[in-house]
């Protein structure tokens, strides 16, 4: 076993981590942006922008990622831009768009787990409808989603490793320049998928944490499916 | 305006097609595979004790914690060092397999906790096995109840098999790249490509629903 190759390229590992990280905290702030759009205008009245977005839920996510990455990079950001586009951006761009799918039918279940006495109630106070979004429904479903909203941005951690397949150096992208120099490839790619482990193992336990945290606006609510 | 060539779609329709059958033979095998790796992983974790239900526990945690591409380049890459050598599409369906099994047994783990404990203590003191239990009594019940999230599994076995192809398995995503690339026609190749996942995806979306219609016991109901 070789595993020198690691401290010596160490640096170099450790920049693609960052842009790995780098590439993760845009696009999950982006996809929670998008994705909170998309699953609230699900709900609109206007019967064409309710069925616009499903019909991007729906295609996007059957779908594969690697399509949208390849795509966007080779032909959709050069035909629109005209200038090649940056391995980042397209990257990141693909990965919004297609997690923000994923986001939207985490809101939607959320938005649909508030009861209907809470509506009904907001509604007997004389809450307009915009204000029952942002002040009872949205809080209430937040709480409820944010276990399902992290274990699909761990998933998006793991996708950002698609990048690499365009050329961006980032963790899977390094350990790859230098296996292909040197031909260790076992070493470097334990170390690798040790890395993600590290990080996507560590989110999932701190959500853990938050999870059985009490419940900051909601009743306490009995766990489904009691472990026998 | 991009003017659209539908003539490079139709050329290469048939070359696309044998990429289809490719797509389908790998997520079919995987899936087999993959389905049973995880009722072998979920009965060792929630049967087993000590040293397998840690086994089990550590399979599913790594696994869904590292990237499938890494385990595809692990597999491709390692196993020849190792003197295996396997041909690309087998190795593609061992790691797809391994990757899908453990989110499998995460499935069907929330089906069996789904299943009320009083009927896993009932069939104990009627005297059956933990083995027994497990299949007689846990898993028709659970089995019924996971039929949705197994098909969505299937979709993802579907949707993830576009990752052989960067370990030189000429499936369907391989056969778009290609396309695209040779003809510089992007639009058109990825157009038919999206539109391909989606009918291949959406027709399992379709079976799912009506096996569960099919298996639904009337009356029945997950214990929520």
């Amino acid at each position: 076993m070789h595993w020198g190759d690691i401290i010596e390229n160490f640096d170099f590992l450790m920049k693609g981590l960052t842009i790995t990280l780098k590439l993760a905290l845009v696009s999950v702030t982006g996809s929670l942006i998008l994705g909170t759009i998309l699953g609230v205008l699900r709900y609109s009245r206007i019967f064409l922008i309710s069925w616009f977005a499903v019909a991007y839920i729906e295609s996007v996510r059957s779908i594969p990622l690697i399509l949208f990455i390849v795509f966007i990079h080779f032909g959709a950001l050069p035909y629109l831009t005209g200038v090649p586009s940056s391995f980042f951006d397209s990257s990141c761009i693909a990965l919004i768009i297609f997690t923000s799918a994923y986001v939207a039918e985490i809101i939607r279940s959320g938005l649909n787990s508030v009861e209907k006495g809470h509506i009904d109630a907001a509604k007997s106070l004389g809450l307009s409808r915009m204000q029952r979004l942002s002040y009872i429904i949205l809080p209430l479903a937040v709480s409820r989603m944010t276990p399902a909203l992290v274990s699909q941005f761990i998933s998006l951690i793991k996708d950002t490793s698609l990048a690499s397949t365009i050329g961006l150096i980032e963790l899977t992208r390094a350990g790859e320049i230098i296996y292909e120099r040197t031909y260790h490839e076992s070493e470097i790619l334990i170390f690798i998928a040790f890395m993600y482990f590290v990080i996507c193992f560590g989110l999932s336990k701190l959500s853990r944490i938050w999870e059985t945290k009490p419940y900051i606006y909601t009743e306490v609510r009995e766990s489904i499916g009691a472990n026998q | 305006m991009y003017n659209f060539n539908t003539s490079v779609i139709i050329e290469a329709l048939p070359y696309l097609i044998d990429g289809i059958k490719i797509t389908l033979f790998i997520s079919v095998i995987s899936t087999i595979c993959a389905f049973m790796i995880g009722l072998i992983t979920v009965f060792l974790r929630t049967m087993g004790t000590g040293f397998l239900k840690f086994i089990a526990v550590f399979y599913v945690e790594i696994i869904r914690n590292t990237p499938l591409l890494i385990q595809l380049y692990f597999v491709y890459k390692s196993l020849p060092a190792l003197g295996l050598m396997i041909p690309p599409i087998w190795c593609g369906i061992l790691a797809l397999s391994f990757y899908t099994g453990a989110f499998i047994s995460e499935v069907l783990r929330a089906g069996i906790n789904s299943v009320a404990a009083e009927q896993y203590h009932a069939s104990i003191s009627l005297g059956l096995s933990k083995f027994q239990a497990f299949r007689l009594i846990i898993f028709p019940q659970a089995i019924r109840i996971i039929i949705p999230p197994l098909g969505s599994q299937f979709i993802n076995v579907i949707k993830n098999s576009s990752l052989v192809s960067f370990i030189s398995v000429t499936d369907l995503f391989y056969r778009i790249y290609k396309g695209a690339v040779d003809d510089f026609r992007f639009f058109e190749f990825f157009m038919i490509g999206a539109l391909i996942y989606m009918v291949l995806t959406g027709t399992i979306a379709i079976l799912t629903n009506i096996f569960e219609n099919l298996f639904k016991i009337q009356g029945r109901m997950a214990k929520t």
